[in-house]
């Protein structure tokens, strides 16, 4: 007999949340975690560099970008861990082909997540396993049992007759003696809680307060749906325009305020449900290290990855860091890529899915999971 | 909206012309200048009246994406016996080519990458290519008359799994899905076998493409040879052995196709490259290919390369094993999750006499007491349940995105499966999606799916009022449960298409 799975997560369920932020349009790690003790940096940054005073510091050597203050709790609560000089084996710099690389996880059909989520061990993956806020699906959730693109919760809505509606089906669904008699069951209590939260005004936890700009709103979302246990695995979100070819503080910096604030205001809402929660934030690529006549960064290579959540190797930069001088950049003078972004995804799938196989999730790469955690 | 034929005989001018003319004269040149029909929501039309699905309504149920409003009426008029009506309906569905299709063809006009040649598909961005064939898929699938083909399409599409996501593919697989899969959805086995071999798409999914053996160090690339016997031939319990699978992937090295990474010109190409082919000896199901004599000629070297694949690909089609696993599936998809072993032998047989001709090997499927007996017991996969309840409404629908995003949420989109097994056919990895399943239902009878819209009232009419339409959706007349639930519910139309018997087919 088939085996039946729960939508509905109730108490001990294991059930883990894992969130992807990608940063489109390729941001420069090395304005978001600056290497404050190099000084290839500041030759290579004179106007444009983080000075050391100034940043958030982290480990000592590396600092992270002063209006990322908002991120220093969790850093220093442990919730963090830092991966520079991350990104993909992708060298065309071409915002297209880097993320379509990065989201399918090679040259491989359907995206790194919705492999996993078809793929890894347990209970099959419910309704709402999968989600991303938003417009459209994003490639790395291709192929997924099951994924939804949503920008509001009433999206979820059976309409204007569902009680009434709930009860005729609960009554012929009751009938029924094989496998969908416990599908529709789990179904009827999903409806509820999604009901209920439709209802009933939002109020985060531990006072945080979310910004009122599209990333943080998505955040808070995603925070009231893994709350309402409805059965999320997966949520996805985009926070974009880090393109800063020209006058990259007026560009990144609200996006980094964006980015810190919004992250900053879920970890605390989350409290100690971060323990099963994680979250990756990625881009397709980093910058040119030296920075341009028009106060930008070109498209470059490595970046900065961050992973929040329960369990992570708090206080950890995790870099090869072998300096700035330009005999060790690759290329036109860009850093080079040191950890590849899938064996920093493959702990943290490791740790939603126990026993997940890798080989299947990154079938052209041999990936070597990265100890980020404790 | 669309313009009907009814519509435009209502306009002032064409009235005027008929009433010279006369309907029946109606010149068949200014015919082809009007849009075919849609199928029609005048009724009236006879429900079943059955307590049990009847033979008819059993074989719309398998044959079909599920019945039309009047489908069931006309197949019953083919023969005053059900099972002699179902039959000649079966008949009809074998020969597609007899089958005008017009409406269905006139549905996708507009869709230009379906008849772009290979080479002109890179012309397009890969989102539109993905798109439109989506489109397609669902618009024949909701609109062809050919519907046993259509569901074919759908079954060989599955079992030739291509996700279209992986390199050069994004632009290919729209003409493997024209060359290969719909080309010989309904012929013969082999041919189907072998044009999937040589579909670029395909050298590009299972990296076909990269399977070379210039020199001894070299290992070949063994993705698409080994799904070749495991997915599209054998099967995994077929008897072949590890050495078979590389020496399969032996046997098709050099064969690639010119990528949009490396050339400008004839990108899609599938060629042969003799320089990369491991020319050695070979042994492979226990049949011998010999080594390459020295000093062929080009062209010959080229006429042995093909030789060679054509040569393993008709031993792979051949083999007992194939027409088991293909049987198999061909019963999991008609007759049952877990197929009758006696059904499953009787088609293997009709499959291997006639050569995998796949028009006998159904027939032979269709002949079975098995499929016969086992009635409203399959659990539909999403994509068959959107489409049934499209068809049943008798809704006009682009089948735009807000179509597809059910899909998406409920896993099944067409051309999203990642690996080469293909959607599954069981109910069990289904059960999870009756949520958007009632969600859908809710929002059709609604009138909430973008770009669908239905005229419900019509619909109940043309059945002579509620019991009509629930025995139109059930394929039978339901039972007390159905009808008091129907009538609490609050939205009936809604109530019957998400209740469980619609879920099955």
């Amino acid at each position: 007999m088939a085996k039946l799975q729960t939508f509905v997560t109730g108490n001990g369920d294991e059930r883990r949340t894992l969130i992807v932020v990608f940063l489109r349009g390729g941001a420069d790690g090395l304005n978001l975690v600056a290497p404050l003790d190099d000084d290839g940096y500041y030759k290579a940054r004179p106007r444009i560099g983080i000075g050391r005073k100034d940043a958030v510091p982290l480990n000592g050597f590396f600092g992270l970008n002063p209006l990322m203050k908002d991120l220093e709790p969790a850093w220093k609560e442990g919730l963090m861990s830092v991966i520079h000089q991350a990104g993909s084996e992708d060298t065309t710099r071409s915002h297209f082909e880097a993320q379509d690389l990065m989201e399918h996880g090679g040259v491989v059909a359907g995206g790194w997540l919705g492999r996993f989520l078809r793929f890894r061990n347990g209970a099959p993956a419910g309704a709402l396993s999968a989600v991303a806020l938003g417009r459209e699906l994003p490639e790395c959730l291709r192929g997924a049992p099951s994924a939804t693109v949503i920008q509001s919760l009433d999206e979820f809505s059976l309409g204007g007759n569902s009680a009434k509606l709930q009860r005729q089906l609960a009554g012929l669904y009751g009938l029924e003696t094989g496998p969908l008699s416990g599908a529709a069951r789990d179904t009827l209590a999903a409806l509820e809680r999604i009901e209920t939260l439709r209802a009933t005004p939002y109020l985060p936890s531990n006072g945080a307060e979310y910004a009122r700009d599209e990333f943080s709103q998505g955040l808070r979302q995603i925070a009231r749906l893994i709350k309402s246990k409805v059965g999320l695995e997966s949520a996805s979100l985009d926070l974009g325009g880090w393109d800063s070819h020209l006058n990259q503080g007026a560009i990144m910096d609200p996006r980094i305020l964006n980015l810190a604030q919004g992250l900053a205001a879920f970890t605390k809402d989350m409290g100690g449900d971060m323990a099963t929660t994680s979250v990756v934030v990625m881009t397709e690529f980093g910058r040119r290290v030296v920075e341009n006549s028009a106060f930008g960064t070109d498209h470059g290579r490595a970046s900065v990855m961050f992973v929040l959540g329960g369990g992570v190797k708090g206080g950890t930069v995790h870099s090869k860091w072998s300096g700035l001088k330009e005999e060790l950049l690759e290329g036109p003078g860009d850093l080079p890529v040191v950890h590849n972004y899938r064996n920093v995804l493959a702990p943290v799938l490791q740790r939603h899915g126990a026993g997940a196989d890798l080989s299947k999730i990154f079938p052209d790469f041999t990936v070597e999971p990265m100890a980020i955690y404790g | 909206m669309s313009l009907t034929r009814r519509h435009f005989l209502q306009a002032g001018g064409a009235s005027a012309l008929l009433a010279s003319v006369g309907c029946d004269r109606f010149p068949d040149a200014l015919k082809s200048l009007l849009p075919p029909d849609r199928v029609s929501l005048d009724g009236p039309f006879r429900p079943p009246t059955s307590a049990e699905i009847d033979a008819v309504s059993h074989a719309l149920n398998r044959l079909t994406f599920g019945a039309r409003p009047g489908d069931y009426e006309r197949v019953r008029a083919l023969d005053a016996d059900a099972d002699k009506a179902a039959a000649l309906f079966l008949d009809q569905q074998l020969a597609p080519e007899k089958i005008d299709d017009a409406f269905a063809a006139h549905s996708v006009r507009r869709l230009e990458t379906l008849v772009e040649p290979l080479g002109e598909l890179f012309e397009y961005k890969e989102k539109v290519l993905l798109d439109e064939l989506i489109r397609a898929t669902l618009l024949r699938a909701i609109n062809s008359e050919r519907q046993l083909y259509e569901v074919m399409v759908q079954f060989w599409s599955d079992h030739f799994n291509i996700d279209p996501s992986k390199g050069d593919a994004k632009w290919l697989k729209v003409a493997d899905d024209r060359d290969v899969i719909r080309t010989h959805a309904l012929g013969k086995f082999p041919d189907l076998l072998n044009a999937s071999a040589f579909s670029p798409a395909m050298l590009w999914y299972l990296d076909g493409r990269v399977n070379r053996r210039s020199k001894d160090s070299e290992k070949p690339n063994e993705n698409y040879g080994r799904e070749l016997l495991e997915l599209h031939t054998l099967g995994v319990h077929g008897g072949y052995s590890q050495k078979d699978v590389m020496e399969a992937a032996r046997c098709l090295t050099g064969w690639t196709v010119r990528a949009t990474e490396r050339s400008r010109f004839d990108i899609g190409k599938v060629e042969f490259e003799p320089r990369q082919h491991d020319k050695g000896r070979k042994t492979l199901l226990g049949h011998e290919f010999p080594a390459w004599p020295e000093g062929l000629s080009a062209d010959e070297q080229q006429q042995r390369g093909r030789d060679e694949v054509v040569r393993l690909l008709q031993l792979a089609a051949d083999h007992p094993a194939t027409a088991q696993h293909i049987a198999t599936k061909l019963c999991r998809r008609f007759i049952a999750d877990e197929p009758p072993k006696s059904a499953v032998d009787s088609v293997a047989a009709a499959f291997l006499k006639t050569g995998g001709d796949i028009r006998s090997t159904l027939r032979s499927l269709f002949a079975t007491a098995e499929f016969r007996e086992t009635r409203g017991g399959k659990f539909k996969r999403p994509f068959h349940f959107i489409v049934s309840a499209l068809r049943a409404t008798g809704a006009e629908t682009d089948a735009g995105q807000p179509v597809v995003d059910f899909l998406l949420r409920m896993g099944h989109a067409p051309f999203h499966y990642p690996t080469p097994d293909g959607y599954p056919e069981e109910a069990s990895p289904w059960l999870g999606t009756l949520l958007w399943r009632w969600n859908f239902a809710v929002a059709l009878a609604e009138g909430r799916v973008g770009g669908t819209k239905i005229k419900a009232d019509k619909l109940r009419n043309a059945f002579g009022g509620d019991a009509g339409l629930i025995a139109h959706l059930l394929g039978r007349k339901p039972s007390e449960a159905e009808t008091s639930a129907y009538h609490d519910s609050g939205s009936g139309l809604a109530l019957m298409l998400a209740a469980p018997s619609y879920q099955r087919c």
